[in-house]
């Protein structure tokens, strides 16, 4: 709702999104972790991190907003450069969303460019956070199977560490 | 009624990311950020004035706020109020939210939180750089407070609050149990969220609002030095209250730089 009237700041854009995080932290993702299961998330709280940052809001503040969450056993960080991502965008002729195109920062009224000023600025805290929180880094450049490859040497590794456990961030 | 102790449901904040004290550089500034604050909103030098009526439900805040501004206004102060739940972004979905039950505490504490900082942005910093009075019926007190009753961890409520601004004056009405729930029944009767019928003490809503409200005091009693609330004895009658009020708010105003539109002596506008 907020979203259709373009009204929301870098901080209500953050604290919703951290919302909606804890509704499926508590609903989809700590009953099957305990269960002992595997929970593959879709984007965490790294996201976040990356682009609510990107967005102007503190740095360490975005961090301790989510210190609720459980700290994932993987992160997978597909890395790509903006211009192949911008590509593959364009390819299948996705409109870009106003927000994914951090248009609601008024740096510029093109689409594209303001993708591309926000998302360089996105993929910079990505890469803090690949040293930060320990991310593994997959190139997202590569074929989708050679990529798969890559995934599922990664996954298969975690998995035979002795036991998971859900450790607070 | 034991809380489920999963590990989520009780944010921490210890370990190295440890949350910054609310005015680690150099203590609470009036006009101020608490904590992180918004980077992309500076805030120095504005020249409004924010002022916060807190107490519990039922306490009178309303009447006060009411008589204040009414009485700031004739003198020339351009007053702007704000409350909980009154975003324009949040209010519909707190609404729904309250009326379902879908949302545990920590959500609810988020949604409160996202509304506290679209009013924030959109009507109380703009007041205060356009030189408003704002009036904030409740501030963050009462969301740290009920979150606090909850078991939600004090540390990341207090970092989460970071963003928002240290106020001019804040005025808590200090009321006893007592006093308060003849107060209650006498106007409206109890209400469920006000019971806190939602932390399941019981099916008894007497004895869920005396709890409640009850933990809800000592919440705000522990708040007082730390946020140098003003304390104002609320069982006492309106007028009175509202006497120590104007006679504090006065004091305050009249040491300030802020201005007034007809200040005596001035000469009226003349129209062109």
């Amino acid at each position: 709702m907020g979203k259709k009237k373009n009204s929301l700041t870098p901080t209500t854009f953050s604290l919703l999104h951290a919302t909606d995080f804890a509704d499926r932290l508590l609903y989809n993702i700590v009953p099957p972790l305990k269960a002992g299961m595997i929970v593959i998330a879709d984007r965490y709280a790294y996201t976040a991190f990356a682009r609510d940052v990107a967005r102007g809001v503190d740095r360490a503040w975005v961090r301790d907003l989510y210190s609720f969450a459980v700290r994932p056993d993987l992160t997978l960080y597909f890395r790509v450069p903006i211009d192949v991502s911008l590509d593959r965008l364009m390819a299948r002729r996705i409109k870009l969303k106003f927000y994914e195109a951090g248009m609601d920062m008024g740096w510029s009224l093109n689409a594209q460019e303001s993708f591309r000023i926000f998302q360089g600025k996105v993929l910079e805290e990505y890469d803090r956070l690949v040293t930060e929180f320990g991310l593994s880094v997959v190139n997202a450049s590569l074929a989708i199977t050679d990529q798969q490859q890559i995934v599922r040497n990664l996954v298969s590794r975690q998995l035979e560490k002795p036991q998971l456990e859900a450790v607070n961030l | 009624m034991t809380p489920d102790k999963t590990e989520v449901t009780e944010p921490k904040s210890d370990g190295k990311e440890q949350s910054p004290e609310f005015g680690a550089n150099g203590g609470i500034q009036a006009g101020r950020y608490y904590g992180h604050g918004l980077p992309y909103v500076p805030i120095e030098h504005y020249p409004g004035k924010i002022i916060a009526v807190e107490g519990t439900d039922g306490v009178g805040r309303s009447t006060q706020i009411a008589l204040l501004r009414e009485w700031l206004e004739v003198q020339g102060y351009g007053v702007v109020e704000t409350g909980w739940t009154r975003s324009a972004l949040m209010q519909p979905t707190i609404e729904l939210a309250k009326s379902s039950n879908t949302l545990n505490k920590l959500t609810f504490v988020l949604l409160y939180a996202t509304d506290f900082a679209d009013r924030l942005e959109k009507e109380i910093i703009p007041a205060l750089k356009a030189g408003f009075v704002v009036l904030s019926d409740r501030y963050i007190f009462s969301a740290l407070a009920r979150a606090g009753v909850r078991g939600v961890d004090r540390a990341w409520l207090r970092s989460l609050y970071g963003f928002a601004i240290a106020p001019h004056l804040v005025f808590y009405l200090k009321i006893d149990v007592d006093t308060l729930i003849r107060r209650v029944l006498s106007a409206r009767g109890m209400d469920f969220w006000e019971s806190g019928m939602d932390m399941k003490g019981g099916d008894d809503i007497y004895d869920s609002f005396r709890s409640y409200q009850n933990k809800l005091l000592r919440e705000y009693a522990s708040m007082a030095d730390e946020f140098g609330f003003r304390v104002l004895d609320a069982r006492r009658p309106v007028d009175a209250i509202q006497d120590d009020l104007r006679r504090q708010v006065q004091a305050f105003l009249s040491n300030s730089d802020i201005t007034t539109d007809n200040l005596p002596g001035q000469p009226p506008i003349q129209p062109t």
